[in-house]
């Protein structure tokens, strides 16, 4: 088994853990990070999303030895407080309902803005179709993404 | 619905009626730890805990699954407590008979029925604290209760211009005897009941905070996958778990009915090891079923005889015949 340092939310962490293990479980199982959810495994719905240097990324098909040297980001540490732009366009919006797939909207959300400031809504669409919410919030995501972006602007 | 409802009335109630029947129990340990009940200065029932800091925390009996009971029950309880509602807070109720689902008999959430069964004993639950805040500041102030009134958290005496605060208020309140009966609001006056409400849980959901099952940690705590047989109705005829034991961090293989337990210390071990199986099936008595058979089967009950009449209102075939 590997030895490992990962740097998560700013943090050094060393972890021991076998070469094929996502960086899903290294988060959820030995560091108990556990707002990353499980929802496919397969990458299919976007729930385990994270950022690997800044860029959204399915932590269930990432190997953790693969995230080595990166700077990883969770939904815990995208800000200390809630005070993201995106976390707080989520509760204006009152995005989620049940929350289970919401880390990792937010966490698509997030990264999305970075590399595209003023999304469309068809650019909204591209971005998010990876995440998917049972609950159907997607009308209210997707305006919420927007309420971000221009309170990105004012900023 | 009756208050009377047995639960497997309810239960078929929900069933029949197609109501997409969610259940819940509360499990131990789900929730986040709840302070001591100490720290409350003033906590009249179950559900009212103020603190002398003016925080008024509602203890929430039922679970939230995004339906928003986090947010509703409190502002039943805030709504006759007149409590401010900036200064309100939740936390998931612990196992207690006194949040018995009066619907279904046991402490559940389901059917709907969480502010149906709420609504009266909620906002009783915020009227005797009510009454106990105010009586508590009359007897301070030595003036007659009646001429005090609760406002925002607030107890007012308004022909001398007196106020003071729920937190100021709290222990003095927890000596006033609990009124056995509370009057409660005109429908006229409500200023939560009925207006949309920010929900309370959402700052902690947008921080990935909420522990749903699969988040919860006990000390000590494995975790079993389940590899099932590829049909329904099937069993293991033999296995070989040698090199699923063999993976690191694999505790245990167990064989129980329709498949085989892998018991390890972590997910991924689980999985691996779940994979690592070599199982021998019988497939039972479904073994060839396909949807060829299976309609097949439906296409033959069609043809036979008509069913058993379960219920009949009126005269529908007639009523057909006479509109074509």
């Amino acid at each position: 088994m590997p030895a490992i340092t990962l740097r998560i939310n700013g943090q050094d962490k060393q972890v021991d853990v076998p070469e094929d293990m996502p960086l899903l479980w290294v988060l959820r199982d030995r560091l108990d990070l556990t707002g990353t959810k499980f929802g496919c495994g397969i990458g299919s719905c976007g729930a385990c999303t994270v950022h690997l240097d800044g860029v959204a990324v399915r932590s269930c098909q990432t190997p953790a030895v693969a995230a080595a040297g990166k700077a990883v980001t969770t939904i815990e540490g995208l800000s200390s407080d809630g005070s993201h732009p995106v976390q707080q366009a989520w509760i204006e919006a009152q995005v989620p309902q049940c929350g289970y797939c919401q880390s990792g909207q937010i966490m698509s959300a997030a990264a999305l803005l970075v590399t595209n400031p003023n999304p469309s809504d068809s650019d909204i669409d591209t971005a998010m179709s990876g995440n998917l919410c049972r609950c159907g919030t997607y009308q209210r995501i997707r305006k919420a993404i927007h309420r971000a972006a221009e309170s990105g602007k004012t900023t | 619905m009756s208050a009377t409802l047995s639960r497997r009335d309810f239960l078929k109630t929900g069933a029949a009626t197609g109501a997409g029947l969610v259940i819940a129990v509360q499990l131990q340990g789900c929730a986040k730890p709840a302070p001591p009940l100490s720290t409350a200065a003033f906590a009249p029932n179950a559900w009212v805990r103020v603190q002398t800091d003016g925080t008024v925390l509602i203890e929430v009996d039922r679970s939230e699954m995004g339906q928003g009971v986090s947010t509703a029950l409190p502002m039943l309880v805030a709504e006759e407590l007149e409590a401010d509602w900036s200064a309100v807070r939740y936390e998931a109720a612990p196992a207690n008979p006194a949040y018995i689902n009066k619907l279904t008999g046991m402490q559940l959430t389901g059917g709907s029925t969480a502010v149906p069964n709420g609504w009266v004993p909620l906002r009783q639950a915020g009227a005797q604290a009510r009454e106990m805040l105010v009586a508590a500041a009359a007897a301070r102030w030595g003036v007659d209760r009646a001429a005090c009134r609760a406002e925002n958290s607030r107890v007012l005496h308004d022909a001398s211009g007196r106020a003071a605060t729920y937190g100021e208020l709290a222990a003095d309140a927890a000596k006033q005897p609990v009124p056995e009966t509370v009057k409660l609001k005109d429908p006229k006056d409500w200023k939560l009941i009925g207006k949309s409400v920010p929900r309370l849980d959402l700052p902690a959901v947008v921080g990935g905070e909420p522990v749903f099952a699969q988040d919860v940690r006990v000390p000590g705590m494995l975790v079993a996958q389940v590899e099932r047989s590829p049909v329904l109705g099937g069993s293991v005829r033999s296995m070989d778990a040698a090199e699923a034991k063999a993976v690191p961090g694999v505790r245990a293989v167990v064989q129980i009915t329709g498949g085989v337990a892998v018991i390890a210390e972590d997910f991924w071990a689980a999985k691996k090891g779940r994979e690592a199986l070599v199982i021998d099936w019988d497939e039972g008595p479904n073994a060839a079923l396909d949807s060829d058979g299976v309609r097949a089967t439906l296409q033959a009950l069609l043809a036979g005889p008509e069913g058993a009449v379960v219920r009949q209102d009126g005269d529908a075939p007639g009523t057909i015949a006479s509109l074509t």
